[in-house]
């Protein structure tokens, strides 16, 4: 295996941060070694020295890509903490469909929903699944589901709605897995009509929002980890901006805005919390 | 010390008794089913690790059936399908659809132990994944409980001080009164 040199340490970390905002601090060597070994030989690079310059002069940024993948954690399931989606489909969904309820009975309703670190889209899908439960028929509204990601690996997989025994059998129960999905073989895939709800994308928390509009429900749990501070002031503060007025913010169960965003306030509604701008 | 239970279905008894008799001189706790029909009442009765079965029965239940019934109880269930080796195809098939691994006819029963010790620690593996899974699952329930509760109780303090700030600097009010309705709204705050 390739060595990583202190300073090699420094040059990649620092790398890592610009391309994609995730803050490795030096102790993390083991993680860098292991993780981006098989790119810097499969790159027949003779050390990480080499493998800076080749993937900073690679103008495809196959090479960047690959470090993301790589780099990115993609440790998710569906209904990932029951808490969240408990508090969507028993709280924030049916106070938004009230809220959101067309002049017209001749309108739709229209919801816009954001998973700002979707990962391999269990989340969304799980978000899409409470609210097909929740709406039953669907035709009288107008649900804009959006999952984005640093990760083109990760987004590619989330499209493809596809998850192997491993990553479908935690967290969906039996009724759930055989009215919203079809195997084949070993492969799970999402049903077309769940598919058809959701859209995924790349996406870089560091670069603006503006471009995405503003959302009645943003979801963005356990990303702000990985970022510095500072970042992640920056982070809150564009949610803050991406948010509808009355809209709702939830981040992960063990995460907190206190000292990141004052323009926040926390609700709690049974075991969960969630956000809502003052 | 092999501690997988295994059922075992073949029409042919003397390929049974050979698996019952192998397979338990190996140390794993074994079951046989003369076809899959009684295979699949098995499956309803206890819990399995191993599923080894015969591709071709007789009746309804063949070695294809056996697996999805198989499947649909756990994932988590290996099935390794025995077949001629003039049908590889159908054990192509099975694979696809789920089967771990098929032996071919006359059964090596060197090789069936190697693949159920590569069965065996995939499955200790994938334990001791779900026990730290487990382990990491309590300690962020209960991180994230203790946290909730001081956003809570840091939210409603700020707001405190927010409401004190907004009092005490009221120019338009005397300093008596100010101070007044600041003490006011200290000793009338829900903790």
């Amino acid at each position: 295996m390739l060595k990583i040199t202190p300073e090699e340490i420094k040059l990649i970390t620092k790398y890592i941060y610009e391309i994609s905002g995730i803050y490795l601090d030096e102790s993390k060597k083991y993680l860098l070694e292991t993780r981006l070994n098989t790119i810097a030989e499969e790159q027949g690079c003779s050390s990480y020295q080499d493998f800076y310059q080749k993937a900073k002069a690679d103008a495809s940024k196959t090479i960047e890509r690959r470090i993301i993948d790589a780099i990115s954690t993609n440790e998710t399931l569906f209904f990932r903490d029951s808490g969240p989606f408990q508090l969507l489909q028993h709280k924030i969904f049916p106070e938004l469909i009230d809220a959101r309820a067309p002049k017209s009975p001749m309108l739709k309703t229209n919801l816009k929903i954001w998973s700002a670190a979707s990962s391999t889209g269990q989340e969304l899908y799980s978000v899409a699944i409470v609210l097909q439960e929740l709406l039953g028929d669907m035709s009288k509204y107008s649900i804009k589901l959006l999952g984005t990601d640093i990760s083109d690996a990760a987004i590619s997989q989330a499209s493809s709605g596809k998850y192997n025994k491993f990553e479908i059998e935690r967290g969906l129960s039996r009724d759930k897995l055989t009215r919203y999905f079809t195997s084949i073989g070993q492969t799970w895939k999402v049903s077309d009509h769940l598919r058809a709800m959701v859209n995924f994308r790349k996406f870089n928390l560091m670069s603006p929002f503006t471009s995405l509009g503003k959302f009645d429900v943003i979801l963005c749990r356990n990303v702000a980890i990985y970022f510095t501070l500072e970042d992640r002031k920056k982070l809150f503060n564009k949610i803050a901006d991406a948010l509808e007025p009355d809209g709702y913010l939830i981040i992960g169960s063990t995460e907190s805005l206190t000292g990141i965003c004052p323009r926040f306030i926390p609700k709690r509604h049974l075991r969960s919390i969630f956000y809502q701008l003052k | 010390m092999n501690s997988m239970t295994i059922l075992v279905a073949d029409d042919d008894p003397v390929i049974r008794k050979l698996f019952e008799k192998r397979l338990g001189k190996e140390g794993y706790t074994v079951t046989i089913a003369a076809d899959g029909a009684e295979a699949a009442r098995l499956l309803d009765t206890r819990p399995f690790d191993v599923i080894i079965t015969d591709l071709v029965m007789p009746g309804k239940i063949g070695g294809i059936e056996l697996l999805k019934l198989a499947k649909e109880k756990s994932v988590e269930i290996e099935v390794i399908v025995i077949t001629a080796h003039s049908s590889i195809d159908t054990a192509v098939d099975a694979m696809k659809k789920g089967a771990v691994d098929y032996l071919e006819k006359p059964i090596n029963f060197d090789e069936l132990f190697l693949r159920l010790e590569k069965i065996s620690e995939r499955k200790a593996l994938m334990k001791n994944a779900g026990d730290l899974r487990e382990a990491m699952e309590v300690t962020e329930s209960s991180a994230a409980q203790t946290i909730q509760n001081l956003e809570i109780i840091n939210s409603n303090q700020q707001q405190l001080l927010d409401q004190l700030e907004t009092i005490l600097t009221n120019g338009r009010q005397e300093q008596g009164k100010r101070i007044e309705q600041a003490l006011h709204l200290l000793t009338n705050r829900s903790l």
